[in-house]
């Protein structure tokens, strides 16, 4: 047993506060932002000017950070997320899923837990390549908030690089699909490890919301994905549409 | 005594030999156990291909299902071979009953594994009621009924080690202690007197293969045999460590 | 003391005690047992664990009463001094247990709940849920692994004790064991041995006993020169559960809640149970004890269940013998109050009582006899010199016996909820016996005993495991011990006779050449399992002859060694003078019995079979008298006990005979 160990060294030491901070990782803030970033896409569905709220709703955000956006970006997720993934995947190669034995909800979410995470994680880092401008050489899709002359392209852009080919979308579904149920099962597993749900009942009343948030989460990122999937890309570029409407944003 | 059935049993000499599975016929008997099975086996051992074999080695005492000694995996599942009757077994697999020794432990030979390591895991927690001494000093503390009501059901726990076999963070990568030693930390911690303890078990739990560990998968308490509330220990631990750390980080 | 270690040979309630009790005193203790400490028999024991406490005492109860309780259920064939310390000690040793965390069940005031069990008036008997051996020996487990954590018990799992090791000046010196895992046999000296090894059920095949049970390191103390007494005492409790492997208990408390026990009147009734209409059921208790019922005691029903059975040939089914034990036609709410043990039997037979009836038959659950021990009386107290190191010391110096291996508690019958109590009370008190005894030692540690007895005693057993695992024949041991069992079970349980029993010696002797030319199906050298049995199998013949033999000679009913042969025929004549009469012959025979039979019977080893003898008891404290429950008479013969007692008080008294006497130790 590890846990006789006489001497702890330092991993060993900060064992539980690692591990803690693994739990809040998923949570705060890889998890909230995982919720406004698919309700943000989400405002690619809202009725008016196609793309023109979604526009809007990411300027609003790059705004507010203004130059502390990258620093943001760098710190507030990708180190906890590659923290939480790298860790994870630590712990999944420690673990013998056994779905297949014991087949039981919670110990087939167990299993789905950790399948998910590790694709959601791959979906992320080729999210991150699809969309930036590092992986256009590459054939990528290239995000812009702006074109160079200063008209709004966030939806354009996105759109296009979602269009880019056929399979592009059903990745994208799998993705925000894992991602989501990663999230909400790790909610439900969460609130048990923080001892906030300890009795049967109320780990199953809290499983039913997790499960409902991960419901709505997942129908606001599939249909952010089928805005952009749907969106008229040539009609909006012509008509200048939603570069109209992107204007009014501050 | 027209109607028999096939057992197949994975089975091994000894530590370092490789394992086979050998097939038996074996003639049911009304309310017949897997028990009763390996011992008709020991009194003819002759497989389905009339090779003559030796015995099953298998561990077993109470054959009541409060020893814990007789845990093995039977149809994929672990459980105690004293209560597993014949008739639900082969209504689960109508072709041959699987046993295979327990996958989380060394195998000693055949279904005998060594499961030192729990207890080891029990003196890891400090599971016990440290006392004065066992001079007469009068009576225990008293104590409320719900707390007896909550101290019973995790006081059952045989260390047969189910849970562990179920639980899929249970390996020696992970170090893991495991759901009965979590919940005997529990226990003790709920008794008056074990409580002076708390902090020395908290902080095991708090440790490498300690609470942290456990991925919720939930087995533990589905495969006990005693329908222990694992996870209730699992999540109130959860909690307790949490506390305990607040606590240790902040000052009291 | 420094390099002086003790042994204790099993694990369960009496050696975990005996454990922890020597730990706190320094000693270091080697801790041996065939499995681990944590699953020894002891959890079987479900009831709870008796002692007066504060309700009892203030409805007249006191501990004089638990003695005169536990002397009376065992008809007076204990010595009564380490009875008395017993009861005078049961609260302690409950206070204790509740101090090392065993659950005991809660009143809603916080203290522990009692409950009342058979024999006795008063509601005496702790619990902890339907599991209070469980959760004992749990207890001491953690207490023993505290010790072990701390250094001073080193404990040898799956380790099997082969024999004592005696001295040439007849001084035990250690014990030989065997890894059985490994096979590896060897010698630990020790200073003093303790043997703590349970009761030996499997001589009877199927009993409601642990698989461990075979009695087999009792035999192997007795063909090492330590006494065996009163053998031929084993209790049988009338309802278990036959199962194809082992019989489980299944409380009384199923008859105390209606249940009816009878089988069909035509025997082997092949008819679905539920569907045999009322007229063809043969509710044997109630027709024969009108006024008890169900719930006549423990014998009775055994004797009538069993009589049914064999002497009528009614059992429920032919291939084993069984009788129904019917619950079914209660109302749901008994069956919610019984749901704990009905549960066991759907679990165990897969079918719900709840609508059949159940099939259950009497089935061998202690041995109140065991290795002799003797004991030092306080004549202050009437109770036990404690420390002295005559307590629980058995005939061969440095050998100590606690717990079910031992004959001193329960006579010819136990009561229930007192082997919890028996067991643990003697691993406490032999501490401090044993503590003194090592202060006392005259020639130095068995550590500095020369090497070469320790190595030859080993050698010895490793050659008589050779010569078994190589000899070639046409015997199984499985088979046999089935043989075994079922003779002993037929022939030596519950309704006993001088020509069956005489039957039985010669079967016996027919077992022990048959043993001869056993042959193992496995002659490897890692944890065979098929050489333990095979070499626990001789004990258990070698000891079915002590008991067989024990039961043959003494010709009289007492306890639980029932011979109707020599049974006092009970008082029932009309008229009053005539019942009177009857009545007196009835009390001279009783006394005459008394002179003859209240002993204990002493078996020696010998290799041509037991030697008896046959010892007083010590009765000094409470005078002999007739255990009447359930039988015709009962007041007549209680009325004309009491004047025959007045007229013996006004006669210049007898001296007591003294208690064990002739003890070695």
């Amino acid at each position: 047993m590890e846990a006789q160990s006489q001497s702890p060294g330092l991993d060993a030491k900060y064992y539980f506060l690692i591990r803690r901070l693994h739990s809040l990782c998923g949570l705060i803030p890889v998890g909230v932002f995982l919720c406004f970033h698919l309700v943000a896409n989400s405002a690619i569905l809202w009725p008016g000017q196609p793309g023109a709220e979604f526009q809007k709703a990411i300027d609003r955000l790059h705004g507010a950070l203004g130059p502390m956006l990258v620093p943001v970006e760098i710190v507030g997720i990708f180190i906890p997320l590659f923290f939480h993934a790298i860790l994870g995947v630590k712990i999944w190669l420690s673990s013998s899923p056994n779905a297949s034995s014991y087949t039981h909800g919670p110990n087939i979410r167990f299993t789905l837990q950790r399948i998910t995470g590790v694709f959601a994680f791959v979906f992320i880092l080729y999210h991150v390549w699809h969309m930036h401008w590092f992986g256009k050489p590459l054939g990528a899709g290239h995000f812009e908030l702006h074109t160079k002359a200063g008209e709004p392209a966030a939806a354009v852009t996105t759109a296009t690089a979602i269009q880019a080919a056929w399979w592009i979308a059903p990745i994208y579904f799998l993705g925000v699909v894992a991602s989501v149920f990663h999230l909400a099962n790790g909610i439900w597993t969460m609130l048990i490890t923080w001892g906030i749900t300890i009795r049967p009942a109320s780990q199953r009343v809290s499983g039913y919301v997790c499960a409902v948030f991960g419901v709505v989460l997942a129908l606001v990122g599939i249909g952010a994905l089928s805005g952009f999937r749907t969106f008229n890309v040539d009609a909006t570029a012509s008509s200048g549409h939603g570069v109209t409407a992107a204007t009014h944003a501050p | 005594m027209s109607k028999s059935f096939k057992v197949r049993i994975l089975r091994q000499a000894d530590p370092n030999s490789g394992s086979h599975w050998e097939t038996f016929n074996v003639d049911y008997e009304d309310g017949m156990n897997m028990t009763t099975v390996f011992q008709r086996i020991a009194a003819d051992p002759v497989t389905t291909e009339k090779q003559p074999t030796v015995p099953v080695a298998f561990d077993s005492c109470c054959l009541e299902e409060v020893c814990g000694a007789c845990t093995m995996v039977i149809n994929g599942r672990v459980r105690q071979a004293c209560s597993a009757l014949v008739d639900a077994l082969l209504e689960e697999s109508p072709d041959a009953i699987e046993v295979r020794p327990m996958t989380k432990f060394p195998v000693v030979r055949d279904l005998v594994v060594d499961r030192h390591a729990m207890f080891e895991s029990l003196k890891c927690v400090k599971a016990w009621v440290h006392v004065d001494g066992y001079y007469d000093l009068g009576a225990g503390p008293r104590l409320a009924p719900q707390v007896q009501e909550e101290a019973y059901p995790l006081s059952r726990c045989m260390t047969c080690g189910c849970c562990v076999e179920a639980c899929p963070q249970f390996s020696d990568k992970t170090g893991f202690i495991g759901p009965a030693a979590i919940s005997q930390a529990i226990l003790f911690n709920l008794h008056p007197t074990g409580r002076v303890e708390r902090d020395d078990r908290l902080g095991v739990l708090t440790g490498p293969g300690g609470i942290a560990d456990c991925g919720n998968s939930q087995n533990c308490v589905k495969v006990c045999p005693k329908e222990i509330p694992l996870t209730d220990s699992i999540a109130k631990a959860g909690r307790d460590t949490t506390l305990y750390k607040l606590r240790q980080w902040f000052g009291r | 003391m420094a390099n002086q270690q003790v042994v204790v040979v099993g694990g369960g309630l009496a050696g975990l005690a005996a454990s922890m009790k020597l730990a706190e005193a320094g000693i270091h203790v080697a801790l041996i047992s065939m499995v681990p400490v944590k699953r020894s028999h002891s959890v079987c024991a479900q009831g709870g664990i008796n002692s007066v406490n504060d309700y009892t005492r203030q409805q007249g109860d006191n501990e004089w009463k638990h003695f005169d309780d536990t002397v009376y259920g065992g008809d007076f064939l204990q010595h009564q001094p380490p009875v008395k310390e017993m009861c005078d000690w049961a609260p302690r040793v409950v206070d204790l247990l509740d101090r090392l965390g065993v659950p005991f069940n809660r009143t809603a005031e916080g203290f522990r709940d009692q409950r009342r069990f058979g024999g006795t008036l008063y509601k005496r008997t702790a619990f902890a849920g339907a599991t209070t051996g469980q959760q004992m020996i749990y207890a001491l487990d953690e207490q023993v692994r505290r010790w072990e954590a701390e250094g001073l018990v080193d404990k040898y799992e799956y380790w099997e004790f082969l024999g004592p090791i005696i001295d040439d000046r007849g001084d035990c010196r250690g014990v030989v064991a065997q890894d059985m895992f490994s096979m590896e046999i060897r010698s630990f000296p020790s200073d003093a041995v303790v043997l703590a090894t349970g009761g030996n059920g499997l001589i009877f095949g199927r009993s409601t006993m642990s698989m461990i049970c075979t009695g087999g390191a009792a035999a192997r103390a007795y063909m090492a020169g330590v006494d065996y007494a009163n053998g031929e005492f084993v209790q049988v409790h009338p309802t278990a559960i036959p199962g194809t492997d082992k019989l489980r208990l299944m409380s009384e408390s199923a008859r105390g809640e209606g249940g009816r026990v009878w089988v069909p009147r035509r025997p082997q009734d092949d008819r679905d149970p539920t569907s045999i209409p009322p007229g063809e059921r043969y509710y044997f208790l109630e027709e024969r004890y009108p006024a008890y019922g169900n719930l006549v005691p423990r014998d009775i029903a055994t004797r009538e269940i069993f009589d049914v059975c064999v002497t009528q040939g009614l059992s429920v089914e032919s291939g084993r013998m069984c009788v129904y034990l019917d619950v079914s036609e209660l109302p749901a709410d008994t069956h919610k109050k019984l749901d704990g043990i009905l549960e066991i039997y759907e679990k165990f037979q897969g079918a719900d009582p709840r609508v059949v009836p159940m099939k259950i038959f009497p089935g061998v659950h202690y041995s109140m006899g065991g290795l002799w021990i003797d004991f030092e009386k306080n004549e202050t107290t009437g109770g036990l010199v404690l420390g002295s190191t005559r307590n629980q010391h058995s005939n061969v110096p440095g050998l100590f016996v606690i717990g079910e291996a031992d004959y001193q508690f329960h006579g010819g019958n136990r009561l229930g909820a007192n082997s919890l109590l028996s067991c643990i009370f003697s691993g406490l008190i032999v501490a401090p016996s044993i503590e003194n005894r090592l202060n006392s030692l005259a020639n130095g540690a068995a550590a500095d005993q020369a090497a070469s007895m320790f190595e030859g005693a080993a050698t010895i057993h490793q050659e008589q495991m050779d010569s078994l695992i190589k000899n070639q024949g046409d015997e199984n041991p499985y088979t046999l011990q089935l043989e075994l069992g079922d003779w002993m079970t037929r022939q030596c349980t519950v309704v006993r006779n001088n020509k069956d029993l005489a039957a039985l010696l010669e079967k016996i002797e027919e077992f022990k050449s048959r043993f001869d030319r056993i042959s193992l199906s496995d002659r490897s050298n890692w944890t065979n399992q098929n050489f333990s049995f095979a070499r626990a199998l001789g004990d258990m013949i070698l000891m079915a002859r002590v008991m067989a033999e024990g039961a043959l000679k003494r010709d009289e009913c007492r306890g639980a060694h029932f011979k109707p042969e020599f049974g006092i025929p009970a008082p029932d004549a009309q008229d009053p003078a005539e019942l009177r009469r009857q009545a007196q012959a009835w009390c001279q025979a009783f006394k005459k019995k008394n002179e003859q039979w209240l002993k204990t019977t002493r078996a020696r080893y010998t290799p041509q079979g037991p030697e008896f003898s046959y010892e007083e008891v010590d009765t000094s404290l409470i005078p002999p008298r007739p255990r009447t429950y359930g039988l015709t008479g009962a007041e007549i013969i209680g009325e004309v006990w009491a004047e025959m007692s007045r007229d013996a008080s006004n006669e210049p008294p007898k001296a007591v005979a003294s208690a064990a006497g002739g003890s070695s130790a």
